[in-house]
């Protein structure tokens, strides 16, 4: 018998006005900036929503950037990144690739839209997400994971009502394709209208799901659309989704590292003091070098 | 805003509450947006600016159409066209870099203030003599260091522009191309950099 209490939605949020980073991305922000919301280990959310975009034969995008003290994970939707970092890591990430980068100790990264799809123009959707690492790991070699959507485990639903695509963590025996600091748990979820499935989490776990495509009914009361963001509550472990509509759905869910935060742009350390280190390991060079 | 001008005001002198609401009397706060023009070069300028968020730069345009900073103000900076104390108009541009909070003071706002708290008037001194000390260091620089001096230099004194100016206007307040700078940033990483 089941006994576990179902997570309640705590908010469902809609996409803030969209930004423009660098030249290309046109991004909403749900958080931490859009919203203030308890997502740790997730420090941050940019949803780039599905646009049209335009033939061009030089790509936009972002120019060179550094990170330090936490892991980019990037994951394609419609069209294609390319993307390049000091460490000598290049690529493009597909539709349903994921890339996920451990800045740690420090890196420099560019992300453009891929050369024939940039020429090609088209139907663009991404997802950003900065995960924080523990204190320990924030000086650790840079890592990089390049995963294929191949590479990727997939629990299938009972009567070809969709998969869930195992990023990260694991579901119902499935194991994520990524190594992760922290135990958390990142899943694709592409399902058809009329699925229904369970997502269990233990109560203290931050999580939210993002609507990237399609409606459902989450715990049989609250309905949700796409480009909306549904925040849950620390309590109970069970969240039920019935899909609506042919939905895909990005999934959150991770134990919270407990301990301060000082984030200074695109470092996330712990203390003032690691922020000034950190400007100074960049601007001496200590994080490479990347052509723009 | 006004807590930042007085927690600025309190790393160099000992200032009651009351003291200071007598010395901001005549201060305004002005938002500019992200490239908004604040002054442009003929226009008669006579205040003196105090960023308490964001960044603003001076900058002059000159025959070739080339952008030359003079000087960057990010928070608890100041900055202020020198033409104006004299009643001239400013050779110089004043924009926003970046949507900024700024403490608007007028002319003369030291001397008036110090009335009221004389140790001001010290103060004033200081940050004028200070002003022309780094005006003197930095002619220095540019007649005579080299490219990684003056970028090692610019570092310490502005560590965290480099994450919020483009390479180009780095460049140009350091008098150097921005293919120079990018080869001493190069250089820099093939020193530290271990992958």
């Amino acid at each position: 018998m089941n006994n576990r209490i179902l997570k309640t939605v705590s908010a469902v949020l809609d996409a803030p006005e969209p930004q423009l980073i660098g030249d290309g991305f046109l991004v909403s922000n749900f958080f931490p900036a859009g919203y203030k919301l308890q997502m740790n280990p997730f420090f941050l959310l940019d949803f780039n929503a599905k646009m049209e975009l335009a033939s061009s034969l030089e790509p936009k995008g972002i120019g060179v950037h550094p990170h330090r003290g936490f892991e980019t994970v990037t994951i394609a939707y419609h069209g294609a990144v390319a993307h390049q970092d000091s460490a000598g890591n290049s690529g493009v990430i597909f539709p349903g690739d994921v890339q996920w980068m451990t800045a740690a100790k420090g890196i420099l990264h560019k992300e453009f839209f891929e050369q024939e799809f940039s020429i090609r123009g088209g139907i663009f959707q991404m997802v950003q997400l900065w995960v924080n690492m523990p204190a320990k790991d924030k000086l650790a070699e840079p890592r990089y994971q390049a995963i294929k959507n191949e590479d990727i485990g997939k629990y299938i639903l009972e009567d070809d009502k969709g998969v869930i695509e195992v990023i990260a963590g694991i579901y119902n025996g499935i194991r994520g394709a990524a190594s992760t600091f922290t135990d958390l748990h990142v899943y694709n979820a592409r399902v058809n209208e009329g699925a229904e499935f369970l997502l269990t989490f233990p109560s203290h776990y931050n999580t939210g799901i993002m609507i990237i495509e399609g409606s459902l009914i989450i715990n049989e009361t609250t309905t949700v659309h796409e480009n909306q963001f549904v925040h849950f509550s620390n309590n109970g472990e069970e969240i039920h989704i019935k899909a609506t509509a042919k939905s895909v759905i990005l999934v959150l869910s991770g134990a919270p590292i407990d301990e301060p935060v000082a984030r200074y742009g695109p470092f996330v350390m712990n203390t003032k003091e690691e922020i000034e280190q950190a400007l100074d390991d960049y601007n001496n060079g200590l994080f490479g070098y990347l052509e723009e | 805003m006004f807590d930042q001008f007085k927690e600025y005001l309190r790393k160099k002198v000992t200032l009651t509450d009351e003291q200071f609401d007598l010395i901001s009397e005549g201060i305004k706060v002005k938002t500019f947006e992200k490239n908004q023009i604040i002054l442009t070069p003929g226009e008669i300028s006579t205040k003196t600016y105090f960023v308490a968020e964001g960044l603003i730069r001076c900058y002059s345009i000159d025959s070739k159409g080339k952008a030359n900073v003079i000087q960057f103000a990010p928070e608890q900076w100041w900055l202020s066209e020198r033409n104006g104390f004299f009643n001239e108009p400013s050779d110089f541009f004043i924009d926003a870099i970046e949507h900024t909070t700024a403490l608007i003071l007028p002319r003369n706002y030291f001397n008036d203030a110090a009335v009221h708290v004389p140790c001001l008037h010290d103060l004033n001194n200081t940050m004028l003599n200070n002003s022309i000390r780094f005006m003197q260091k930095r002619i220095n620089m540019l007649l005579s260091a080299t490219a990684e001096e003056r970028y090692l230099d610019f570092i310490k004194l502005y560590p965290n522009l480099t994450l919020r100016v483009p390479q180009w206007m780095i460049a140009s307040y350091l008098g150097i191309t921005p293919e120079s700078l990018s080869r001493v940033r190069k250089d820099l990483a093939h020193k530290h950099f271990k992958p």
